[in-house]
């Protein structure tokens, strides 16, 4: 249940930030069985994303767009590292301040579930995965992967209700995306944790 | 019954009165042409070593699909968080069983069409001799392999058919509820109808070849047009869809014996188009499958002839929508036509083109080429007034209609694409939008389906793309079929050891995740490093659509051998099984390996010395799920696209894990530690710009000499650079010592190796004193098998 206080409004067009509405998988038919992802607001994904000892952003193909770039640099830069999948390494190569690593997400799901798994840092395995910008069925499936094999927490951050994820968002427009990326942000330390 | 023994002695027939002998069958005894190896007509269980070989280092990856099990009424049973169905089976083994299913249908698909093809040439055209002309010796690598079997004639297929179809059966079974637990032997059984599907595919495509006498590896096949724009409308046209070139023969047939080879159109679309072509360059080839719906709506056909697989359910819906008649001619897809098999081809062809039957069964192919070939003649005068894109009027109505809602269209795209959008800007005038949809859409017409308005989305698309559609018009050569046995001996030993560092086999389906460029641009890219491309089916027609600025198509720009920098249309999907004997080939005549019944054996020959990688860049089908499969099986690795997930399960490999990665040395058993190659068998890509480093780097293989290893280093880190931007972090894992370098940038990755990955490098001598798994051993003899080590000889 959305409570009251939680909902804010996006900057320039005042329109109402609940990443709850519309949680239904983007692709009709993609409805995996009883278990469901739980759909919520901005505020709870980033609190729990900021909570996490060794998270990993994932993210993918549909980065390139400048507003969701920006957000995928910014989070960076609180300190989680980035698996970044398909090409969207390509956009973040002058981000050298980040700790990004260019990787194929088949294989990285797979990693992901071997919990003797070093890392990409060497560091060790996750202990939470969030992710956005992947094609919608190819991150779809792997965090079919990460939900039935693993014990990984997933959190979709994602403009489409993932119905694999932990938790997610519902399918939300462009600006309502963005407004709840930024809103996410905001619950991340405002220095650069180390995790 | 008793049996008679006769000693070979002399009988004098004459002396026989009122006797009647009936000989069941003669047993001729067979030449004894190489020794047979260990599992010839491999059962279910042995080749599981193999597998379990491969398994083992490539550890089977389960994305479930769907998380519950509906085959039996124990269920639905939820499997998730660890829970077993009713049955007992658990998520992985589920996952495993569904993916064995997959592999079964598909390979069931090329098997059915090899015995369909085998009854009905046998009745056309007799037994005839298999001769593949003097280039090749080896006629049937996969059977020789798996079955022991030489055949010489067209009849020897019905042993392998018949072992085929009992293996089939006994996998299906092991499907039923209260069988297999294991998802390891279900895997193993999924590469079992892996490798009975690569042999289905030789099994049919060599039918055809000989029946047909369809090009025999002739590197200089002639081009033909491809392409939605290709097709003369002002003719009559008969539109032929599936894998099934039987019944398109006869059309071909018929329109040449009657002097009507000019006056006629025969279009197709999927594999029967491509074989179409093999035998008569006046076929055009339409394209591939997400061309289907779309051609089928642009109303030019005057008559649709279907034959089996990749056919829309709903094709007469679909050619009633446009009045073309529709003739069913194969017993797998018969729609609920009447069966008019046994009418006269006059009453058929009234039948037809009074309108009084929408379509009809004809399952004799000689007659439904005749049918389809009068008819169309005259539907060609009756649809010449129809008009079935929609007009300019129309299509401002309906783009306008749309109310941009986002909620239906969208989510039932299995691509997702901004249909709304490019109305919405449509209605404004700019169809642009609209237009750059039509090649990332598949045309499944999921979309239609769901619009609160109906509108005909798929309809609106291809108005938006007319002089797109108009213009689409390529060049294919035409499937050249078999590798040569001569071109091997030439490329036998570069691609062993490295310096044509791979045969890139782009195969499969149209389901792409961004159209069809995708696979023009990987095939370009790999001639262009002297790969050998390799295409068929889809991938070869989608490939085909695409010039360079200079006008030319990959198959005009390429040669068609076997070679380094050529690009080859093997042909269609039967046709890849040549692909498997290519590689097959390599191992028999550069190496010398006995091939027959010895599976094992060369396809770990195979895994650890052949670069090869398969890309099945749409793989949509069951038949995919099997090639893939069978692919796997004998040693190599394929990369899919996105969409590819969702067959549930890949193979891939830890590289992390230094223990997956020891072969044994066989001059004498000592255990080597490799590098990761090739690291994968089966794994997906996002994007092609993913998938290109991707696949170089699935060429590697243990046995590279250092100038083939340079070759493949060379090719995979500049194409990592190229496409993504950063050099891979794992090339260095690769080198086995200096001389592994490429010589241009020897200085920088020596420096590279030294400064990030902590190696002991003489900069000045060019040196590397530590850091790699292994030296280079020109020797080294890496198998996987502990019966192939020479001491336990």
């Amino acid at each position: 249940m959305t409570k009251k206080e939680d909902v804010k409004t996006t900057r320039h067009t005042g329109k109402t930030i609940d990443t709850t509405r519309h949680a239904t998988p983007f692709d009709t038919g993609n409805i995996p069985g009883p278990k469901t992802a739980r759909a919520v607001m901005p505020a709870v994904s980033g609190k729990i994303l900021a909570r996490a000892q060794r998270p990993l952003l994932i993210v993918g193909s549909q980065i390139h767009d400048k507003e969701i770039l920006e957000r995928v640099v910014t989070i960076g830069r609180r300190g989680i590292q980035i698996a970044a999948a398909g090409n969207a390494y390509k956009s973040l190569t002058d981000q050298k301040e980040l700790d990004v690593h260019q990787v194929n997400m088949h294989a990285l799901a797979a990693y992901l579930c071997d919990p003797s798994w070093h890392g990409l840092d060497k560091k060790g395995n996750y202990d939470l995965v969030a992710f956005f910008g992947i094609t919608y069925y190819y991150a779809s499936q792997i965090i079919a992967t990460l939900k039935n094999f693993s014990k990984i927490k997933v959190i979709s951050i994602d403009k489409y209700y993932h119905p694999n994820a932990n938790i997610s968002f519902g399918n939300l427009k462009n600006d309502i995306f963005t407004a709840a990326l930024d809103e996410v942000i905001a619950q991340l330390p405002k220095v650069k944790k180390n995790f | 019954m008793e049996e008679l023994n006769i000693a070979p002695s002399k009988i004098e027939i004459e002396a026989l009165k009122n006797v009647v002998i009936n000989i069941g069958g003669i047993e001729e005894e067979e030449e004894e042409w190489e020794t047979m190896g260990p599992t010839p007509m491999p059962g279910i269980a042995d080749l599981r070593n193999w597998d379990y070989k491969l398994l083992e280092r490539y550890k089977p990856f389960y994305a479930p699909y769907c998380e519950m099990c509906c085959f039996c009424t124990f269920g639905k049973c939820d499997l998730t968080g660890g829970k077993k169905g009713a049955c007992g089976l658990g998520m992985a083994a589920q996952q495993a069983r569904f993916v064995t299913i997959a592999c079964l249908i598909g390979c069931s698909a090329h098997t059915a069409h090899g015995r369909h093809l085998l009854r009905k040439v046998l009745k056309i055209v007799g037994d005839r001799e298999i001769n593949m002309g003097t280039g090749i010796n080896i006629e049937a690598p996969l059977t020789r392999l798996i079955t022991g079997i030489k055949p010489e004639k067209l009849s020897d297929f019905i042993p392998v058919l018949e072992y085929l179809e009992e293996q089939i059966a006994q996998l299906l079974d092991s499907t039923h509820t209260g069988q297999e637990g294991s998802n390891l032997d279900y895997e193993s059984k999924a590469y079992h109808a892996g490798m009975l599907d690569s042999l289905g595919k030789e099994v049919a495509d060599l039918i055809q070849i000989v029946a047909f006498d369809l090009p025999k590896g002739d590197p200089d096949a002639p081009l033909v047009e491809i392409g939605m724009g290709c097709v003369d409308e002002s003719k009559p046209v008969i539109l032929v869809i599936g894998h099934n070139v039987v019944p398109s023969v006869a059309v071909m047939d018929y329109m040449s014996d009657h002097g009507l080879d000019e006056r006629i159109e025969v279009a197709g679309i999927c594999c029967t188009a491509i074989d179409t072509t093999r035998y008569s360059q006046k076929a055009k080839i339409v394209g591939s499958i997400g061309r289907q719906l779309r051609f089928v709506r642009s109303g030019v056909a005057d008559v649709i002839m279907v034959d089996e697989q990749c056919i829309r359910a709903d094709i007469l819906e679909q050619a009633k929508r446009i009045h073309a008649p529709l003739i069913a001619t194969n017993d797998k897809a018969l729609y609920g036509l009447v069966d008019r098999t046994n009418d006269s081809v006059d009453d058929i062809v009234a039948i037809l083109t009074s309108g009084k039957e929408p379509g009809v069964v004809i399952l004799d192919p000689v007659k439904a080429g005749e049918v389809a070939v009068r008819v169309v003649q005259i539907t060609h005068e009756k649809r010449k007034e129809l008009v079935n894109i929609l007009t300019d009027e129309e299509f401002k109505e309906y783009v306008t209609m749309c109310q941009n809602c986002d909620a239906n269209c969208i989510v039932a795209c299995p691509q997702g694409l901004p249909i709304g959008e490019a109305n919405k800007a449509a209605a404004k005038g700019d169809t642009a939008p609209l237009a750059s949809l039509f090649d990332p859409c598949v045309g499944c017409g999921r979309c239609e389906q769901v619009c609160k308005k109906h509108i005909p989305i798929v309809d609106v698309i291809l108005k938006a793309s007319l002089p797109y559609v108009k213009s689409e018009k390529g060049m294919i050569r035409v499937g050249r079929g078999p590798v040569l046995d001569t071109e091997i001996r030439k490329v036998g030993a570069p691609l062993v050891l490295g310096t044509i560092p791979g045969i890139i086999a782009i195969v499969g389906c149209g389901n792409y995740p961004n159209g069809t460029k995708d696979v023009y641009r990987i095939a370009k890219e790999f001639a262009e490093r002297k790969y050998i491309v390799v295409l068929t089916g889809c991938g070869a027609m989608d490939a085909a659509l695409y010039r360079d600025k200079d006008g030319k198509t990959l198959y005009e720009k390429y040669p068609g051998d076997f070679d380094g920098g050529c690009v080859l249309n093997i042909g269609s999907c039967v046709s890849n099984a040549h692909i498997h004997g290519a590689a097959i080939k390599v191992a028999a005549i550069y190496a010398r390996r006995n091939i027959r019944g010895n599976y094992a054996e060369i396809a770990d020959y195979i895994l650890n010395r052949v670069g090869a990688c398969g890309v099945a860049w749409g793989a949509m089908s069951q038949k995919a799920a099997s090639i893939a499969s069978g692919v796997n099986r004998i040693g190599i690795p394929v990369v899919i696209g996105p969409h590819g997930w969702k067959y549930r399960r890949a193979y891939l490999g830890r590289k992390y894990v230094d223990e997956d990665w020891v072969v044994y040395d066989a001059r004498d058993g000592s255990k080597v530690q490799i590098e990761p190659a090739p690291e994968h068998m089966l794994v997906a890509a996002d994007t092609y710009q993913e998938a290109i480093p991707l696949i170089a780097r699935l060429c590697f293989r243990p046995t590279d000499n250092s100038m083939g290893r340079q070759v493949k280093l060379t090719h995979y880190m500049d194409l990592s650079m190229k496409y993504l931007g950063v050099y891979p972090d794992d090339w260095h894992i690769f080198v086995r010592g200096e001389a592994d370098l490429p010589l241009a940038r020897k200085e920088e990755y020596l420096r590279i190796l030294k400064e990030e990955h902590g190696w002991g490098i003489d900069l000045e001598a060019k040196k590397i004193l530590s850091g790699p798994v292994r030296k280079m051993d020109v020797g080294f003899d890496a198998t996987n098998l502990e019966e192939l080590i020479k001491k336990n000889e």
